[in-house]
């Protein structure tokens, strides 16, 4: 009997604890998902009103008709695989590079100078980027225009907007995902690169089949991370390019949210519920098909 | 055969050509950023490639002294004061949370707030945000300081570094604690906080930096500028039209310095945490 008592007064302090985490998680993530995915199935001119009218799934039939949001969709795909690509390859690069014994010195100074961009506040870094591309005030234009090559449109043109916007995210987010490969490599065996190198492997093979398995655990955080984080691309358009030129960087977040700027707020919080479910979607299957061992 | 393990010397020259290239690459926008802060817009544009400035002018400071009818140092003040607030509160809140979480984790309820804390973390971000401002708006919270505080508490890498070093905790400390005959409350103060010193040092300094940049749910929550912080006055001004360019990257180096400085001091702590609680999660 007292032991019963005790353990619910040892539980009871638990639910004390956890009071605050829970109280703000659900104050402010799950009522808000909840809010969100309720007011995607009404009529945006009742939306906020306390007995809106509900409209089921027309709200998602109209943004799936939406060439709009179908073009901005496919344009987040793509932009997200790209830099996916282009943000793993380079992490992995240096952060290999800086692993290795080529570089003996110096070492603490190249990680930092790759790292510093992730802790400056993304407004700042993306402005100063904005003003770099910029075509009269940009060091960019100005650079290449000295060293005798064509001028790059940057923010201004269609053709390298994204390009561009992909250059400032890779600035600002890679060097997180290179401490994740560092710390991966950090804790590797070595010995079984020694065991292969007594045995003859090419520098080649030993990076192929010793090294590169045993950094699948960074490659899926990273992997995972990174789709997360470049599906939901916001920041850097509201900076640079408004989602111009002619709609190239108009991506679905920051559509939804001019959708939401303009009070339509049934189809912005639909738009919000498709990319929600695309994220969880492909995290998912990131997770599953990293998790899975090799010849399974 | 030999170049595997002590590399050949091209190889080395080439590896040290492309980290410092890159390095200097990757800090170049700072040094431009500095240095167009002390420089008139027109010079800038004559000649963008100046690498110091003509003279060294503290006078943008002054000018940018007001920006948008309230004053450079509330938005200061507002980053400290929301900053350090939300990153106390942070701290605490995800500490007891995770160490409930970690301690009982099949208690009626807990799972719950576990899952529901995962799918807030998955959901994108500033799409949340709008929803919140209704939330806020119905908790009569809306343009004040405490909204923002209280939103910017948890995030995902806090919780993550939480739990995971709560995990490692030897069960037989606990046991040997309980047998003695501690109660909960001394189990967690006695025992596990003076554990918890270094990684609770590692989360206030990680929140610290996460939160001094956070804008967008600032901006939601925000009634008037008064309540906005560096990063949100910064993005005002870089989108007013005919923008004072030089005013603009006055007021991104003041955004930039202080986190930039917090980060070199504490590098390591950063460095470590930041891939510790993401390689958790």
């Amino acid at each position: 009997m007292m032991d019963a008592l005790g353990s619910l007064s040892r539980d009871r302090i638990f639910y004390l604890f956890v009071a605050p985490f829970a109280a703000l998680t659900i104050l402010f993530g799950v009522w808000p998902i909840v809010l969100s995915i309720q007011v995607s199935f009404t009529a945006s001119a009742t939306a906020l009103r306390p007995n809106p009218t509900y409209v089921g799934f027309a709200n998602y039939i109209a943004v799936l008709a939406d060439p709009i949001f179908l073009a901005s969709l496919s344009r987040t795909l793509l932009y997200t695989v790209l830099s996916v690509f282009a943000n793993l390859a380079f992490a992995l690069g240096f952060a290999i590079l800086l692993d290795s014994t080529l570089l003996k010195r110096g070492n603490l100074f190249f990680r930092l100078a790759i790292f510093l961009p992730v802790v400056t506040p993304d407004v700042a870094g993306y402005v100063v980027w904005r003003w770099l591309f910029d075509r009269s005030f940009g060091a960019i234009n100005a650079a290449l225009k000295m060293l005798g090559l064509p001028a790059f449109g940057g923010l201004s043109s269609v053709d390298t907007a994204m390009l561009s916007i992909l250059i400032a995210e890779l600035w600002h987010h890679a060097g997180f995902y290179m401490i994740i490969f560092l710390a991966n490599l950090s804790i590797r065996d070595r010995a079984l690169e020694e065991a292969a190198h007594i045995d003859g492997a090419t520098t080649w093979q030993r990076w192929w089949y010793v090294i590169l398995p045993q950094l699948r655990p960074a490659l899926v955080i990273n992997t995972v991370y990174a789709l997360i984080q470049f599906l939901k691309t916001f920041t850097v358009v509201v900076v640079m390019t408004k989602g111009g030129p002619n709609d190239q960087t108009n991506f679905v977040s920051y559509y939804a949210y001019q959708l939401f700027d303009q009070a339509r707020y049934g189809e912005a919080t639909a738009m919000a519920t498709i990319l929600f479910a695309i994220v969880i979607g492909l995290s998912l299957t990131a997770y599953r098909i990293g998790d899975r061992e090799p010849g399974k | 055969m030999n170049d595997d393990i002590r590399p050949n010397r091209l190889l080395q020259v080439v590896a040290y050509a492309v980290a410092i290239l890159t390095s200097l690459l990757f800090l170049y926008p700072y040094w431009w950023m500095l240095v167009s802060a002390f420089r008139p817009t027109r010079a800038i544009m004559s000649a963008p490639l100046r690498p110091w400035p003509e003279t060294l002018n503290f006078q943008i400071f002054s000018e940018i002294g007001r920006i948008g009818g309230v004053n450079l140092s509330t938005y200061a003040v507002n980053s400290l004061a929301i900053t350090t607030l939300s990153t106390i509160l942070g701290v605490i809140v995800t500490a007891l949370g995770a160490y409930a979480l970690v301690r009982r984790p099949k208690a009626p309820g807990f799972t719950l707030v576990r899952y529901g804390f995962l799918i807030t973390i998955m959901y994108p971000y500033m799409l949340l945000v709008i929803p919140v401002y209704l939330v806020m708006f119905k908790l009569g919270l809306l343009g004040s300081y405490a909204g923002i505080i209280l939103f910017l508490a948890l995030g995902p890498l806090q919780f993550f570094l939480f739990e995971q070093f709560f995990r490692k905790i030897p069960n037989e400390v606990i046991e040997a604690a309980v047998i003695d005959g501690a109660s909960e409350w001394q189990i967690l103060t006695r025992v596990v906080l003076p554990m918890a010193m270094p990684i609770t040092a590692t989360v206030a300094l990680i929140t610290f930096l996460l939160n001094w940049a956070q804008w967008f749910p600032i901006m939601v929550i925000s009634r008037s500028p008064d309540t906005y912080t560096l990063p949100v006055a910064l993005l005002s001004m870089n989108s007013e039209l005919g923008s004072n360019f030089q005013g603009i990257m006055a007021l991104a180096v003041l955004t930039t310095l202080p986190v930039a400085a917090l980060f070199l001091l504490a590098q390591k702590r950063v460095m470590e945490g930041m891939a510790a609680g993401a390689v958790k999660g």
